[in-house]
């Protein structure tokens, strides 16, 4: 018998109104070449020729142990379970929570059910957040937070009804609650389909390959400004501030919109990392490196920026532009108005129950201290830990370690060999009222 | 165990005829005395083939629409219920291959249908409701929502109709519909089968346990330790063996005296991939089960549980259903490709 290849199965949950059904039906509606079978729990009109919708009162089935990682979907199970039956008809399978389901279930469906199992991977958790609305339901409701906490993809949809700066804000935080997940901005669910399809989240075959880094960046820099510039000189000018120096990278054919400026906040990361040349007041601002201009002097500072040909600069700066009163004036002294901008504030209110844990440190890990200490872990605070994922070099192995888990539910396997890369580790964990001090002490006791 | 290998001679099965539907053979029975052989697909046909020979006899693909889930072959072998996704439950003359009565049920699906055993009720469930009907099709009752959608119906006898469901069984009056008896147990219970006397209920539990009540006592008792969940279940025609998938094994629980608490079990080994369903033949002790694979093994068990293989035989893919022949000589096996195989028995090794 030919052993067949799994079905993926996405989950798209998210607050009524956030934009589930929009979304649903431009993946249905867009020529992907898949035949997708949806699994809906809130009726709504999606009509699509192509595509097998079945409706499914949701049944949430705890079991007599009171486990609450073996709580199951019972109507999932069901479905799926004929669904299989007709495997033939298509590729791929979409299942649509209410906005109240609580994410846990239904993942775990796919992990405690060995008929489930057998024939059908999930594949990703994708949470549609209302941008204009989530900062009310994240007060009111757990299923919010948890959709937030369970999610590998944010969609931050709507954002044409909320202001830049509100929306930064707001990223910031679903990033702090959840610093595994990428966001992704839309209007109307507008967003490609390969960003909520074949993710491959749960596969550790995959995981390391496609994401070799499960952290979200929290970014080094807090803004950024975009000027379209004409050749000439420019002066950089900065009022006194709160620090005595701020780090910088000007980046040259900058774009505006929002996925341009994540690519080069991408690649300022990277710049970031490198070393920095100490720029003093009267000085030439270099284009693409790492810089840190001097500010320990009193009153006004002006560097200046050399522009060979018309081109658009991005500047990522360590601090937001208000705090410096940064102004950027051409050679007539007229201040150029940037054309884009955007904070990268990392708020770290943590005022959310909510959070993430990312423990990113070097060396190798004694396995019988990581399994004793991740045992622990897991037994006395499972219930409280959603999701978690990570990579680890254990001592004497020549292969990376990945695993990854909802609740105690724990998978784990070795991956690609760590040849002459630095020998590291990361976790990431996301969770209710995780201690992250403790977390990180336990973790720490492991390594050798 | 014997030296017998599931890639080996065939002992004990000798192939009849096979044949096949459009797509997964999801239930079917035998009919007119074993004359013929019904089949419904996940693409919603109804096909009846000759038992003897294995020419189709008639064929109506797709009249389910969206697929076949449920059959019930009537006592007398005369006649047959089939319920799909269509929401429909179709009523048929197994002689003239004619629907004689279509009932809408409703929109949700038709998972289960059962006749009573003496032909004069048709019970079907659609989502959380369970509904009786006359021999000729007419509503009689229906039940209140039960708390999730019913797993699985069984008449515990002609005037009794029980239902699976999370959390508990639940027995109706045939006539009137009213509960006669509620066990209550939190697990979700996803497979029913019901001793010949109709005292102990066993159910698969999503937990991956046989949880088992005898009536007459309100004694209760969970077999837990399976690997996978126990979806095939069947008692044996005495009551006394009830045999339980749930994993590679087949295991086996003996009621006889004082068990099967305190007890082992007969466990079954042959089969490399999980059960997938088990059926006792009409009289004797023999017992057919079949795997994901593909693999089908007759068994010849002993009063305690124990056995030993007698026969095995192989489908193409994933077997879906095994039925005994009423007269217990053929057995006939449906598979996820849509192929039907009958083997008759060689019963040379029946000491029973």
């Amino acid at each position: 018998m030919d052993t067949p290849q799994k079905v993926p199965v996405s989950i798209l949950t998210g607050f009524l109104g956030s934009g589930k059904t929009t979304l649903l039906n431009r993946i249905l509606s867009e020529e992907h070449g898949k035949r997708i079978a949806v699994i809906e729990n809130e009726y709504g009109e999606v009509g699509i020729d192509q595509a097998l919708v079945i409706d499914a009162d949701e049944e949430i089935f705890e079991m007599s142990n009171g486990c609450i990682c073996c709580t199951v979907r019972g109507d999932l199970i069901r479905v799926l379970g004929n669904l299989m039956k007709r495997r033939d008809k298509f590729d791929y399978v979409l299942v649509e929570t209410t906005g109240l389901a609580d994410p846990g279930p239904v993942a775990q469906t796919f992990f405690m059910d060995d008929e489930i199992r057998a024939e059908f991977s999930l594949d990703g958790i994708v949470t549609l957040v209302d941008a204009a609305h989530v900062e009310q339901q994240l007060g009111r409701s757990d299923e919010s937070t948890e959709q937030i906490a369970f999610a590998d993809v944010l969609v931050l949809n709507k954002t044409d009804l909320v202001n830049d700066e509100a929306l930064d804000k707001l990223e910031a935080r679903l990033r702090d609650m959840n610093r595994m997940a990428q966001v992704v901005r839309s209007e109307r669910a507008d967003v490609s389909v390969d960003t909520v399809l074949n993710l491959s989240a749960f596969d550790l075959d995959q995981v390391l390959e496609r994401r070799p880094t499960f952290l979200e960046p929290e970014y080094p820099f807090e803004w950024t400004g975009v000027y379209s510039l004409d050749m000439g000189r420019y002066e950089l000018s900065l009022a006194d501030g709160p620090d005595p120096a701020m780090s910088l990278v000007v980046v040259s054919g900058q774009g505006v919109d929002d996925a341009a400026l994540r690519e080069g906040a991408e690649w300022c990361v990277r710049r970031y990392a490198e070393p920095a040349e100490l720029i003093r007041p009267g000085e030439q601002i270099p284009v693409a490196k790492h810089v840190n201009l001097q500010l320990d002097s009193l009153g006004r500072k002006s560097f200046f920026l050399d522009v060979d040909t018309r081109v658009r600069l991005g500047l990522y700066a360590q601090h937001t532009a208000e705090e410096f009163d940064l102004e950027l004036t051409n050679a007539d002294g007229t201040t150029i108005k940037q054309e884009a901008e955007r904070t990268w504030v990392a708020q770290h209110e943590h005022d959310d129950e909510v959070g993430s844990i990312a423990i990113e440190r070097d060396g190798d890990v004694d396995p019988e201290r990581l399994n004793a200490w991740l045992s622990e872990l897991l037994r006395e605070r499972g219930v409280d830990i959603f999701r978690m994922k990570g990579f680890i070099s254990l001592a004497g192995e020549s292969h990376r370690f990945v695993f990854q888990g909802v609740h105690m539910l724990f998978d784990g396997q070795p991956d690609s060999p760590w040849g002459d890369s630095p020998r590291r580790n990361q976790l990431v964990f996301i969770g209710r009222n995780l201690d992250e001090k403790v977390m990180r002490q336990g973790f720490e006791a492991c390594l050798i | 165990m014997p030296d017998l290998n599931i890639d080996g001679p065939q002992a004990g099965l000798r192939q009849g005829w096979s044949a096949a539907v459009g797509d997964y053979a999801i239930a079917g029975g035998w009919t007119l005395s074993g004359e013929a052989l019904v089949v419904g697909d996940a693409a919603g046909g109804i096909y009846v083939f000759d038992g003897k020979s294995g020419a189709t006899v008639w064929a109506f693909p797709g009249i389910h629409e969206g697929g076949v889930l449920a059959m019930a072959i009537h006592p007398s072998g005369t006649a047959f219920a089939t319920a799909g996704q269509d929401g429909r439950i179709l009523i048929w003359g197994a002689a003239e291959g004619k629907v004689s009565r279509a009932i809408d049920v409703g929109s949700g699906w038709v998972e289960n249908v059962a006749w009573s055993p003496d032909g004069q009720w048709l019970a079907a469930s659609c989502s959380r409701q369970v509904r009786a009907y006359g021999a000729d099709g007419a509503e009689v009752w229906r039940s209140d929502d039960h708390p999730s959608t019913i797993s699985a119906i069984a008449w515990s006898s002609a005037e009794e109709l029980a239902t699976a469901c999370y959390g508990r069984v639940t027995f109706f009056d045939a006539s009137s519909g009213e509960h006669r008896q509620k066990l209550e147990w939190k697990g979700s219970l996803v497979s029913m089968a019901l001793s010949p006397d109709g005292d102990i209920v066993a159910c698969g539990s999503q937990d991956n346990s046989v949880h088992f009540w005898r009536r007459s006592t309100e004694q209760d008792s969970m077999m837990s330790g399976y690997p996978g969940k126990p979806s095939a279940l069947a008692f044996d025609h005495t009551g006394t063996l009830l045999a339980t998938g749930g994993g590679e094994a087949v295991t086996v629980w003996s009621f006889q005296g004082g068990g099967p608490e305190g007890t082992r079990p007969g466990v079954l080994e042959l089969h490399v991939q999980p059960v997938t369903t088990l059926a006792f033949a009409p009289r004797g002790m023999r017992l057919a089960s079949a795997a994901r694979d593909g693999a089908i093994v007759v068994w010849l068990l002993q009063g305690g549980g124990r056995g030993s293989p007698v026969g095995t035989a192989r489908m193409a893919d994933l077997v879906a259903n095994l039925y005994w022949r009423p007269d217990g000589r053929a057995l006939a096996a449906l598979d996820a490709r849509g192929d039907v195989t009958v083997w008759r028995i060689d019963s040379r090794h029946d000491r029973s």
